[in-house]
């Protein structure tokens, strides 16, 4: 008489185990198939760019990376302008960007009353959310003509005789340019970097700045000397993050950076990125060697963030394994 | 002749004290934390702070470096007075009172660097000093905690790499090292093991001697083992204030002895 009743109580409980295996087997192979769409999207664009680009590689071979020509009519085409313009500007823009994003997020998270946190904080999140083309046409029609006449010749003026530096900002103030694109970047990659680092810096414990205070540490010295080292990786990995928009950015550049193929040693003069020549010159590219060129540029790009990346992760495990931890 | 001294800047400092907790009221926003603190911190004695949890004492320790002005909506009033002046005042350089004021933490808090400059680091905010002299300080300091013999073949390593004990006899070096006047415990040993706990003990008796240390404690035996004096605090309030042996063998109040006798807390 217990026999069935003990069977009858076994065989349910088997099945659902059964069951939650199957289930189990399945939630494995879904979420395994959509990260590796990822990976399939990756390697799609890159081959994609390699097929398409292919002409361009083979008429230049890799001498497209060194040299300084972009002619459309005598189909001849080089990066450097490009790369220069792409690497210039968005080091420029780092260099203006990080420090100030630094104060940002150090007043937000060590000094800043209260009450304000909240409204700088989201203020910072909106600046974030601005589409590119707003910057774009903000810093084409208002703050070029501002940075032509009251900053560019007070700067000239100041600096333009200091020798090696002076080269830098030579040329006529016209507004447009390398440095124009520069600090509109900035102003781009700041709200990034700033959330980034406010993020990281809130995780330092509390005790351990009331140590360091605790030794007489002004909160300089505790943000330079525990903060920051107790947050580089967080930090770096913010900072990449900015570049790596930098490095891309599209439309705010097209717009303020001048759209000049070639080199030119002044940050007041007119230049290009990758991204920029790619926006203005796809549209009316034809078929053949001018659009591979193109391909090959954006390859380049490609490569270029790939590069960062690989460079801040290096950056990271090497700081953290010079820990000896 | 015989006029009262005036409670502030002109009270005559009295060599066996370090600190003069006058009046004392602590304020967490609208909830008192403090009410009416009175004490004397004896010089180069260790004094003992017990009580329940939220009784108060480990807020009266950080009032004593002001460590409290960091968060907004909290003060403190009344008087501390140290070296005839009350550090309370706003007047009062925080900066130079946490450098002659050391304190150390419950959790070990190695800063994010190598163990030689965790030492450094503090020494080199108020003092210049050549490369020899740096070395022989770190050293001095380390061995004042103890630590010389287990990390000077590893000065160059970062402090989190030691063990929790190391971590904190560390931190303890590096409040010792800028050679402040007290230096202030809160819950030191409550993190670490037995053994650690007792190096910890054994080095507050060698300290006392060059330093005025505060202590704050859960851990009844550790006060009756290291301090001199014991302070009993409940709800905010400094019940009883006494020598140590007084406190824990004939303590005055019932709500002491109740407290020492493990009938409540």
């Amino acid at each position: 008489m217990s026999e069935p009743s003990v069977s009858a109580g076994i065989d349910p409980h088997a099945r659902q185990v059964r069951k939650f295996r199957l289930q189990d087997r399945f939630f494995h192979h879904t979420t395994q198939l959509f990260a590796f769409v990822v990976l399939a999207a990756l390697v799609g664009i890159l081959v994609s760019l390699t097929y398409e680009a292919w002409p361009s590689i083979k008429a230049f071979g890799p001498s497209f990376l060194w040299t300084n020509i972009w002619s459309v009519p005598d189909d001849e085409y080089g990066a450097l302008a490009a790369i220069y313009g792409t690497v210039v500007t968005s080091v420029l823009a780092l260099l203006i960007a990080v420090p100030i994003s630094f104060g940002i997020a150090l007043f937000l998270t060590e000094t800043c009353p209260v009450w304000l946190r909240r409204p700088l904080g989201t203020a910072i999140e909106l600046l974030a959310g601005i589409p590119s083309i707003v910057y774009g046409i903000w810093g084409l029609f208002v703050f070029a003509p501002l940075f032509a006449d009251h900053i560019q010749p007070p700067l000239q003026a100041l600096l333009g005789d200091v020798p090696v530096i002076g080269g830098w900002f030579s040329g006529p103030p016209i507004g447009v340019g390398i440095l124009t694109a520069s600090i509109v970047l900035s102003l781009m990659v700041i709200p990034f970097i700033a959330s980034v680092m406010r993020d990281v810096f809130e995780t330092v414990p509390h005790v351990l700045k009331e140590s360091a205070y605790g030794l007489g540490c002004t909160t300089w010295e505790v943000a330079r000397s525990v903060v920051l080292p107790y947050t580089r990786v967080g930090v770096i990995g913010g900072i990449m993050l900015g570049l790596g928009r930098a490095l891309g950015e599209t439309m705010a550049v097209t717009f303020v950076i001048g759209n000049a193929n070639r080199i030119n040693g002044s940050l007041f003069a007119p230049g290009t990125s990758i991204a920029s020549t790619l926006a203005n010159e796809f549209g009316e590219a034809d078929p053949g060697l001018h659009i591979a060129a193109l391909f090959e540029l954006g390859l380049v790009l490609f490569i270029i963030t790939f590069v960062v990346l690989a460079i801040s992760r290096w950056l990271i495990s090497r700081s953290m394994g010079s820990e000896g931890l | 002749m015989f006029n009262q001294p005036m409670p502030d800047q002109a009270m005559p400092p009295d060599e066996n004290i370090a600190l003069q907790v006058r009046n004392l009221d602590f304020f967490y926003g609208d909830f008192k934390g403090l009410n009416n603190v009175n004490l004397d911190v004896a010089n180069k004695k260790v004094t003992a702070f017990i009580g329940p949890s939220g009784c108060g004492k480990s807020t009266l320790l950080r009032t004593f470096n002001r460590m409290y002005d960091l968060y907004p909506g909290q003060r403190a009033e009344g008087q501390i007075i140290f070296h005839g002046k009350n550090l309370l005042d706003k007047s009062q350089d925080v900066n130079l009172v946490r450098a002659k004021i050391g304190m150390v933490f419950q959790k070990p808090t190695p800063f994010p660097m190598t163990i030689y400059e965790n030492i450094a680091f503090g020494v080199r905010l108020y003092e210049r000093m050549s490369k020899s002299a740096m070395d022989d300080r770190v050293e001095w300091a380390l061995n004042k905690a103890a630590l010389w013999g287990e990390v000077k073949d590893k000065l160059q390593q970062n402090g989190l790499s030691l063990s929790g004990g190391q971590q904190q006899r560390l931190c303890i070096a590096r409040a010792v090292a800028v050679k402040p006047d007290i230096v202030l415990l809160d819950e030191p040993t409550s993190a670490l093991d037995p053994i650690s706990t007792a190096k910890i003990e054994e080095l507050i008796n060698e300290l006392k001697s060059e330093y005025t240390i505060a202590i704050v404690t859960h851990n009844m035996q550790q006060a009756a083992r290291v301090s001199d004096f014991t302070a009993f605090m409940y709800l905010g309030e400094l019940i009883e204030f006494n020598e140590t042996g007084t406190i824990f063998m004939q303590p005055v109040k019932k709500q002491t002895e109740d407290y020492i006798t493990g009938r409540f807390g």
